[in-house]
């Protein structure tokens, strides 16, 4: 078991706090800021993903449009919902590519 | 600074440079606040600085909407013992009062050239719980501050001419 003192800088622990407080944020919040969560948290677990080795090139790429997007929603919801249709086509397209 | 100039340039900053901001300049910031208006003078605020580093990280885990590395952050609170002098609109007029307070500091932080950002995204009970806030204290602002890493293009704003009503409501400047 990890101590208190190291827990607080553990990735997975920063996730679950962020996931916990976001869940709770939602309910009062706007709906697209549920969605934004959703997309912060999915960069969050690619970090992860990345420093265990398990990101390749394609899913940094996720992250990249996430991070360069993800702040639409305060400026152009339209652009926003947009996004996250791309982001959701690039994520079809790492699935196809992928051999069983 | 003119005013004008601060006002249309102050942007909410989301990315932070790695470097402290000097106390006197926090100070300053905060004085502002002190300054804002309140109805019936009552100042009903309090305002927690956070400069630490540790629990500037502490208060990111339990904030989803407060984003990069701010070098210090400056909770608004109100003071529902002050609010409560207000009578019923106390409590509404206290929240008015945070934001005027809030719009000062964030005015001043620029003029200082300073980042900021206003965030409601955090967790409450959990931040009251991180600073050992008493019960009839309620955080309801971070200001988040630091030197900004670039500054963002400005959301677009709703013009005067749809915002604006001339002597009555409906009718609108023709330009
Ligand atoms: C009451 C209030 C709460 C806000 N909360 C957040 C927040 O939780 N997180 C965030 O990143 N921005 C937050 N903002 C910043 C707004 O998104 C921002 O002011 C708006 O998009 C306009 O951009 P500008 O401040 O650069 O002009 C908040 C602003 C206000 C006034």
């Amino acid at each position: 078991m990890k101590s208190l003192e190291n827990i607080l800088t553990d990735d997975h622990f920063k996730l679950l706090a962020f996931l916990i407080t976001s869940a709770r944020g939602c309910v009062d919040e706007p709906i697209l800021y549920g969605p934004l969560r959703l997309v912060d948290a999915a960069s969050r677990l690619i970090d992860i993903m990345e420093k265990e080795g398990k990101a390749n090139e394609q899913i940094l790429k996720l992250q990249e449009l996430i991070e360069e997007k993800k702040d639409l929603v305060m400026y152009d919801e339209e652009a926003f919902v947009n996004f996250l249709d791309e982001l959701s086509r690039e994520l079809a397209k790492i699935i196809k590519e992928e051999r069983k | 600074m003119e005013i004008f100039e601060a006002i249309r340039g102050r942007r909410s900053i989301r990315k932070f440079e790695d470097k402290d901001i000097p106390m006197q300049d926090l100070k300053k910031i905060l004085e502002a606040g002190v300054w804002a208006p309140s109805g019936s003078n009552i100042q009903p605020w309090e305002f927690i600085l956070v400069k630490n580093k540790g629990t500037i990280e502490k208060i990111k885990l339990i904030s989803p909407g407060l984003f990069g590395n701010p070098s210090a952050l400056i909770i608004l609170c109100i003071n529902h013992e002050r609010a409560k002098r207000g009578g019923k609109l106390g409590v509404k007029t206290a929240l008015m009062d945070i934001s005027m307070a809030a719009q000062n500091m964030m005015l001043t932080a620029y003029a200082l050239g300073i980042g900021s950002c206003p965030v409601v995204s955090f967790n409450k009970l959990a931040l009251k719980e991180l600073l050992d806030v008493p019960d009839h204290v309620e955080p309801v602002l971070i200001i988040s501050v630091g030197y900004p890493k670039f500054m963002p293009k400005p959301p677009k704003r709703r013009p005067l001419k749809e915002v604006v009503h001339i002597e009555k409501f409906g009718e609108h400047f023709n330009r």
